[in-house]
Formats: C-alpha cells, structure tokens, sequence
C-alpha cells in the first residue's frame, strides 16, 4: 500500500483517513469496554465478599448480591471471631509469616553473597545444585517433607511449620543477581579498612540490596500466608492453623452461616490488601523480572 | 608459607595445584560458612527428601507399622491399574491441555490490549492483579458461593437467558468450574509478565512495520509473538509444572467430588499418603506424576528452543 501523505484537495483521501481514524477510535473503544468488563469481573467477587461481611443473614438470603449492606452489622465479624476462632489464626499466621521472613531473608542473601563475591572452590556447581531445586515440583518433595519432619519430632508445632520454608532457592538466586550487579569498588574499600567477609556483607552489601531485599520479601510474606497445603499436612491442633486452614475449616463446618465466612474471609484478605497498597511496585517489578529471566 | 607455585608456570604439577586450591580454601571458608544455613536446609528438604521419596516408593511404608517390607515395582504397577489413579490423570491432562493454553493466550491478549491504551493502564494491571495476591483459599470459597445454583454466575447467565447448572454439583461441569475459576485468577499475573516483556520491545521494531505498510495482525504475529518469546516460554513452562499439580482448589470445592469427576493427582496422593497413610503408594503415583512434568517440561523446552532460529 501507498503511504497517505495527506495532500489537501483530495476528498477521496480525506474520506479515507476519516474512516481511519474512526475505525481507530472505535477500536480503541471496544479494546476499553473489554478491559472494564473484566476488570469488573475481577472486582465484584471481592467486593460482594466485603458487603455480604457486613450483612446480617437475613438481609443475605434476602439480598445477596446487594453491595450495602442493609443495615450493616458487625455481628459477623464477632462470629468469625468467636465461633471462627479466626483471631488465634490470624495471630499464628502473622508469627508464621514474620519468622519465616526474616529467617529466610537472612538465610538467602548471606548464601547469595557468599555465591556473588566469595571466590570459594566449587562455586558454582553449589550454585547451580541450589538452582536445580527450583526445577523440583513441590508434589514430589511434600512426603518426604512430612517424613522427614514427622522424623525429627516436629509434627504439629510451629517449628514443623515454619522450618522447610527457612531457605529458598529463588531468593537465592535473586539477590544473588542483584549483589553481581554491586559495583566492587565498594566493597573493595571495606576489605581495605579491615572488614572481614561478614562485615563487608553485614555492613556494605545488606543496605545496598535494600530494594531487593524488600521485593523478595514482600514475596515470601504473599507465599507464606497464602500456604495451605502444608499447614494442613503437618498441624492437627487448631489452635496451632493459620488463617487459610482455619478459614476452610470454619467454613467446613459453617457451611450456612456465609456471612460469617466472608468476614473471616475478609479478615484473611485484609492484611494483603494493606500489602499490595504499600508494595504494588515491588510485586509488579518482582514478577516482571521473573518472567524477563525466564 | 605456600607461595611456591607461580601462576605464570605452564604445568603445574599436582601438588602444587592442590596447594593452591588449599590456599583458596583457608583465605575463602567463610563463604563456605555463609552458605552452609540454605545448603543444609536445601539438601534435607530438596535432595535428601527426592532420595527418599523415591526409596519409600518401592516400599509398603506408612509411619504406624513398624515393618516396611520391600515390593519392588508394586507400588507403581498397581497404581496403573488403579482406577482412581487412571481418573486423576485423566482429568488433571483436561485440566492441563485446557488452562496452559487458555490463560497464556488471555494473558496475552489483555496485555497488548491493556498496552494500546494510555489512560488506566496502571489501574487495569492493578484490579487484574487483585484474585492473583488473595490468597487461593479464600477465592475458592468465594466462587463456591459464586457457583452456587442461584449464585452469582447462573444470576449473569439468567440474564442472557441460559438456565445455568448446578455448577459444583454436577460431574459434567465441576471441573470446568474450577478451570473457568483458576483461569480468570491466573491471567493477571501473567499479564503482568508479558507487560514487562512488550516494554522490553524496541519501539524501532513496531515503527519499521508501520513504514512497511503492516497491519495491526501482521505486525503481532511477525513482530510481537517472536519478541515475546522468553515471556511465553517461562509462562507455558512454569504454568505446565503448576497446573499438573493442581491442588487447593479442587481440596476446596469440590474435594475431588461429584463421583470423582475433579479428582487430580495431587488429591489422589493426598489422599493416599495422608487420609490412608500409604506414604509409599502415594509417593509412587506422585513419582509418576514428576515423570510426566518432566517430559512435557523438556518437550517444551526443545519445541521453543529449536525454533529460535526463526
């Protein structure tokens, strides 16, 4: 096709480009029409989970899919609370995720130094023997997790909990980048004052990686209290559940009382939510980059 | 003091290298140190527990009885023949061959859609992202009230006149339930990678085409597609090894149920290895489910590698 330069005088052409642009915005329209539609799909669950929270059961079997609650009641939350128990939930899913974080961002960027600046013999097929872990599904490790566990005593407690999730080999292999990517000089003037490895790492690489630190953070917080399958394999006590297997036990044995398990369930959500407000750029720049190394 | 060997020396001999290697090691042990924590944690719960995993497999083990006789392949023949083994393959392939597809071409699609329009994007990319943060356990519990027979979805298909199923309820439609589910959860997050991946496309590219004459679909097809071709490798790969061990979900809504018609793998080692305490049987079926994994992860890969020439 002949590129359109438009000349003036010539109707034909005007005609041509009018259809152009309109087709353009037509598209452009359709394109916009489409995102809203889904992206209403993608809100209204959660929103009807947030005003069904609020409302007492008989306006829920009167009128379920009402975003306002009429009247609100709290009533719903003190059931979740109560019945749900899902205040010793949620107070055994910020400590199992709290410790998890900072054992493992310890664990994982003093690891991922070691592999980015220390020159040890047999580097690298150490490295490449973590990496290699990320290509194991989690169907194939989670029996033996439990064998191996139930061997040391730790069926339900929190250490049993918590303890597999203490290293891992994508915060590894992260942070390990991001130190690569750490101009030397910097850390070539601590070796000179007489830092030792530990205080280059400590007091000169962990500050540096701050960003870093923060993505792989926020990412291990999302996995460790969103986890489920394994909370419910090695715990037996409710008083020991986090907040995604108590919810599904409420639920299991609530099964009427929706209200009340969409509080509970809100009240699982919550804490994301004030996450994903925080750190949203983190999230989003953690899973670009993810998908940019593959 | 060590220094003996010099590093110009064309051989050096035995010795002496291993000198120099000891001489690395005692200047270098912390690094050894630093990764000892994840080292030892990864070997037990990676390594260690593959070996074991794969020992138990050829056993008769459970963690009541103390005798654990040898049955050689046992485990893996008689899970072939059993029948809810067969089932779970069967449905976990559908659920497979159906969202690996679906969720990469959707993700795709809103991506280059979300990525022609200017206002809103950020908004778009963040209302797409809410059911990929939440956790998965709470978005099954709402599409369980969702799928209800007078819930939320036959409501909007009463709309368009279509009498809408007993969603959960019944064998033909309860895995498409789940699958529509975990499809509209799964493609903001992929959108998300392919976003990154069309920023990284020089804007050169699309501009060339525009001065060949391309069209809208041509220039997709010629330019986008093959440019975004590691953001498409590591969604299909890592989308294949997750969906193949589909779990919380189907533990959720259906619990594998109505007459087994959702019934997955995973669900069927669970069911094994933590409902009857057949840790060896189970762990047998879930090596064949690695197997599998394994294949079309590798099948994947050569598919997409030995197009990279085009």
């Amino acid at each position: 096709m002949a590129r359109t330069l438009s000349s003036p005088g010539s109707g034909q052409r005007d005609q041509n480009r009018l259809l152009l642009i309109a087709t353009r915005r037509s598209f452009t329209l359709i394109v916009y029409a489409l995102l809203i539609a889904l992206a209403f799909s993608m809100i209204f669950p959660y929103l009807w989970m947030l005003a069904n929270s609020f409302k007492s059961r008989t306006d829920f079997f009167t009128n379920p899919y009402s975003v306002i609650p009429m009247p609100p009641t709290l009533s719903t939350y003190y059931d979740a609370l109560t019945i749900g128990r899902m205040g010793v939930y949620l107070g055994n899913s910020i400590l199992y995720a709290a410790v998890v974080l900072i054992v493992q961002l310890f664990i994982d960027s003093l690891a991922a130094y070691s592999f980015a600046r220390v020159d040890f013999p047999g580097r690298e097929t150490l490295f490449l023997a973590v990496l290699a872990t990320l290509m194991l599904p989690g169907s194939v490790t989670l029996i033996p997790t439990f064998l191996i566990a139930h061997g040391l005593g730790l069926t339900n407690t929190f250490t049993g909990v918590v303890l597999p999730g203490f290293a891992g080999a994508f915060g590894i292999f992260l942070l390990r980048q991001f130190f690569l990517n750490i101009p030397r000089e910097l850390e070539d003037a601590a070796r000179i004052d007489g830092s030792g490895f530990f205080g280059t790492y400590w007091r000169i690489m962990l500050p540096l990686a701050k960003p870093a630190m923060v993505t792989l953070g926020v990412f291990i917080f999302l996995n460790e209290w969103s986890s489920f399958v394994w909370p419910l394999i090695i715990l037996s006590d409710w008083k020991k559940y986090p907040v995604t297997v108590g919810i599904a036990l409420f639920r299991d044995v609530n099964q009427i009382n929706w209200p009340a398990v969409f509080a509970g369930s809100t009240i699982v959500s919550f804490p994301i939510v004030i996450l994903f407000v925080l750190a949203q750029e983190y999230i989003i720049g953690g899973i670009s980059l993810s998908g940019l190394k593959g | 003091m060590t220094t003996l060997a010099q590093p110009s020396q064309p051989v050096q001999s035995r010795a002496s290298r291993q000198r120099e290697l000891w001489k690395r090691v005692r200047k270098t042990w912390p690094g050894y140190l630093f990764i000892s924590p994840a080292g030892l944690l990864i070997t037990v719960f990676s390594y260690i527990a593959i070996i074991f995993s794969l020992y138990i497999s050829f056993y008769q083990y459970d963690i009541i009885s103390e005798a654990r006789p040898f049955e050689g392949l046992e485990n893996y023949t008689r899970a072939l023949n059993d029948k809810l083994v067969r089932i779970s393959f069967r449905n976990t392939f559908i659920y497979v061959i159906v969202i690996v597809p679906s969720i990469t071409i959707i993700s795709l699609l809103l991506a280059v859609l979300g990525n022609q329009v200017r206002r809103g994007r950020a908004l778009f990319r963040t209302v797409f992202f809410i059911p990929t943060i939440t956790p998965i356990v709470v978005t099954s519990m709402l599409w369980v009230w969702l799928y209800e027979p007078t819930g939320g979805i036959n409501k909007l298909l009463e709309l368009v006149n279509i009498e809408g199923p007993n969603w959960l309820f019944n064998p033909s439609t309860a895995l498409p339930a789940i699958m529509i589910m975990t499809i509209w959860g799964a493609v903001g997050y992929y959108m998300i990678i392919f976003l990154a991946g069309l920023a990284e496309i020089p804007e050169v590219f699309y501009e060339a085409a525009k001065v060949d004459g391309a069209g809208r679909w041509h220039t997709f097809w010629s330019i986008t597609i093959p440019l975004l071709r590691n953001s498409l490798i590591f969604a299909f790969v890592t989308l294949t090894i997750a969906a193949f061990q589909v779990f919380t979900q189907v533990f959720i809504m259906t619990q594998g149920g109505p007459m087994n018609s959702t019934q997955t793998v995973q669900m069927v080692v669970y069911h094994y290895a933590f409902q009857r305490f057949q840790m060896g049987y189970a762990s047998a079926i879930s090596w064949m489910l690695f197997g599998v994994i394994f294949f079309f992860s590798a099948l994947q890969l050569k598919l997409f590698i030995s197009r990279e020439l085009y």
